[in-house]
């Protein structure tokens, strides 16, 4: 910053921090980074993962289009806003015109990049929601579309193998819908963001 | 800000009074911790895991000026603006010249302790901008005029009732309503509004990547991401300490992180900020606030390693047993004893009294801090500084024993002469009088709490510490 206060302060802070820090460097090196646990990538721990966080899987019948299977899901939805090809909905993510409108969408569809298997968990940057950041999490529901060739097995082989965390302006790796237990300890889910979060292989 | 010393134990005393909230609380944070406990036996390699985030921490604390410098860095390459504030006042007025000069006037703003710690709120609202809390926990304790009572769960202290009444005077609900999700529901209807027409969005962060220049906010409830994301501009507050070097670091204390804090795998949303939106403004405010002086203390730097998971409060039988509200602070617990008092030695100076040193905390830290020996080294630096006299300390130590029933009251009552059920609030009444509280003894008692002490204390005590202790 140009910012003439704020020089000052910054420079008291790093002058403080030189001068007066107790731990010493040398005494602590840098570790390696390290990868524990379990790195099983499976479509099967992903499922049993994203249940646990509130998250569910739609059962998908061989040759059934995905269209079929979110209007099974969710019959009585009206506004389905797509960022996908693969599905037409009412209206695309592109053509939202304000929040106002984001916020009356029932389903969102959209691609995650990824998913981590260790905890349900799928990936979205700015690429997969064409920009429209905030408007995902107005939506109610939200359906992601995820391929089982792109799962990686825990939160190390993530952060390790996915170039998308230095490449993306805005990630947000979601395990499950929106929840609290802020009151009286009654979890939740369906707080603030979606209140649903559902998963189609593809 | 007065700088009267905070009366932990009268304050847990009257807290003790209110019996469902205090049995509700206990049991709480109780599960909270055995859900804890339950992740940490799923993953045979937990304890590589503390010693791993324990050394990147400690090695990031050892290097700060060097990560804080690559982090300013490569955010500023980013697109991000950087901005230092050596405390909160400097911290408030450079939001409020942010917010000066792009023109806005209402903040939506996901939970946050630094800001908190900055009293940010109470220096904007004065000065007619508004700042609307969005998380659930968060904005109960805003509408009640409360700090937080918890780092991870703000209104734990609080019962379906007591949300319903506020609920009720704020949002119009249903006075008497005792169903949880519809209290929610209206929090989320409620917030709604002031979501999309605020004009800056405000969070805090769990984490700054210095590699990538990234900050990380870790959330459930997705008001956060709403938050930082619906306004053009969004301002984030982090503290110095809380870096880390590389992206691959990341996963350590993401694993750690919540499944210390609520016994949840992760939690629902962890949200990685590199780059302001298309269109949009960010700033980053970094904030010392007394953590380099902290980081110079030879004894109590590795406080700084805190990842604020809450577990430390989960497991503490005080904190359990005299409410978030007690220690008068941002932050309570064992870690807001040992870090409270950097701020304030005088008005915190009771805080590090309010423990059993039982080591529970220390055991269940996830970045392995030696909180109980820290706690027992401020006794010594605030008895050395005569910060507070002698009776009074021997007496809050008392204090802290007492309030970590149930291990020490069984011990105790085998050799008093009192009957089980009067004892612990017999000895907690007669400890609290201390402060000039009056209050009638529930029953008639035989012995005076001091006899009882003397007589039951010195070798009962050492037993006692052990039973809570994680193995
Ligand atoms: S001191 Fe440790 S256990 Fe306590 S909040 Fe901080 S990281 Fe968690």
């Amino acid at each position: 910053m140009s910012d003439g206060m704020n020089m000052t302060a910054r420079d008291a802070i790093f002058a403080k921090l030189r001068e007066h820090k107790s731990p010493q460097e040398d005494a602590y090196p840098l570790p390696p980074v390290a990868v524990f646990g379990d790195c099983d990538a499976s479509p099967e721990r992903f499922a049993k993962n994203l249940a646990q966080m509130g998250g569910k899987l739609l059962p998908r019948k061989p040759g059934e289009s995905i269209a079929h299977v979110i209007d099974a899901a969710f019959p009585a939805r009206q506004n389905l806003c797509t960022a996908v090809p693969e599905v037409e909905g009412t209206l695309r993510i592109e053509d939202l015109e304000d929040h106002y409108q984001a916020n009356k969408v029932d389903v969102m569809v959209v691609r995650a990049a990824f998913g981590i298997a260790e905890v349900g968990g799928i990936f979205l940057s700015e690429v997969e929601l064409k920009e429209h950041l905030a408007d995902v999490h107005l939506a109610q529901h939200l359906v992601v579309l995820l391929s089982q060739a792109e799962l990686t097995g825990n939160m190390h082989t993530a952060y390790r193998d996915r170039s998308e965390f230095k490449t993306a302006g805005y990630g947000v790796v979601m395990s499950g819908p929106s929840a609290t237990a802020d009151i009286q300890g009654v979890l939740i889910r369906g707080a603030q963001g979606v209140r649903s979060l559902s998963v189609i292989w593809d | 800000m007065s700088n009267k010393p905070i009366p932990h134990a009268k304050s847990a005393a009257e807290w003790i009074e209110k019996e469902d909230h205090y049995t509700f609380h206990d049991e709480r944070l109780w599960d909270m911790r055995q859900k804890r406990d339950e992740q940490m036996h799923l993953l045979p390699e937990w304890q590589d895991l503390r010693e791993q985030a324990s050394r990147l921490k400690e090695h990031t604390l050892a290097h700060l000026p060097h990560y804080l410098e690559q982090f300013e860095e490569n955010a500023r390459r980013n697109g991000i603006h950087v901005h230092w504030a050596r405390d909160g006042a400097e911290h408030n007025r450079i939001v409020e010249s942010l917010l000066k000069k792009h023109n806005k006037t209402s903040i939506i703003k996901s939970k946050s302790m630094i800001t908190d710690e900055c009293e940010m709120r109470e220096y904007l609202e004065p000065r007619g901008y508004s700042v609307t809390e969005t998380d659930l926990g968060e904005r109960i304790q805003q509408l009640d005029g409360q700090m937080p009572s918890h780092v991870v769960v703000p209104a734990v202290q609080k019962l379906t009732g007591d949300v319903a009444q506020l609920f009720a005077k704020y949002y119009d609900t249903d006075p008497a309503s005792d169903d949880p999700h519809e209290l929610a529901e209206a929090q989320r209807i409620a917030a709604r509004p002031a979501l999309l027409t605020g004009d800056t969005g405000m969070t805090g962060g769990n984490f700054l990547v210095a590699e990538t220049g990234t900050f990380v906010v870790c959330t459930n409830e997705g008001n956060a991401d709403l938050s930082a994301n619906l306004p053009d501009l969004h301002i984030a507050t982090l503290g110095i300490e809380r870096l880390i070097p590389r992206m691959a670091d990341l996963g350590v204390f993401i694993r750690l992180l919540s499944r210390s804090a609520l016994g949840s795998p992760i939690t629902q949303y962890t949200t990685h900020f590199r780059k302001p939106k298309k269109g949009g403004e960010m700033h980053v405010i970094l904030v010392d606030n007394g953590r380099s002086d902290r980081l110079a203390m030879d004894d109590f730097w590795s406080s700084l390693k805190c990842i604020r998971c809450g577990a430390c409060m989960n497991t503490c039988p005080v904190y359990r047993r005299s409410g978030g509200q007690s220690y008068g602070a941002v932050y309570s617990g064992p870690i807001g004893a040992i870090i409270d008092p950097t701020f304030n030695a005088k008005k915190f100076s009771t805080l590090p009294f309010a423990s059993t040193m039982n080591g529970s905390c220390t055991n269940v830290c996830p970045v392995k801090i030696n909180i109980h020996d820290q706690l027992y080294k401020w006794r010594q630096v605030l008895a050395e500084r005569h910060e507070i006299p002698f009776v009074k300390r021997a007496l809050m130590k008392m204090a802290g024993r007492l309030l970590a029933q149930p291990a020490l009251y069984r011990l105790s009552i085998s050799g008093a002469e009192v009957a089980l059920k009067t004892v612990p609030r017999f000895a907690l009444y007669n400890y609290f009088n201390q402060w000039g509280k009056h209050r009638e003894l529930p029953h008639p008692v035989k012995e005076t709490f001091h006899s009882w002490y003397k007589k039951n204390r010195l070798n009962k005590e050492k037993g006692a510490e052990k039973e809570e202790t994680e193995a």
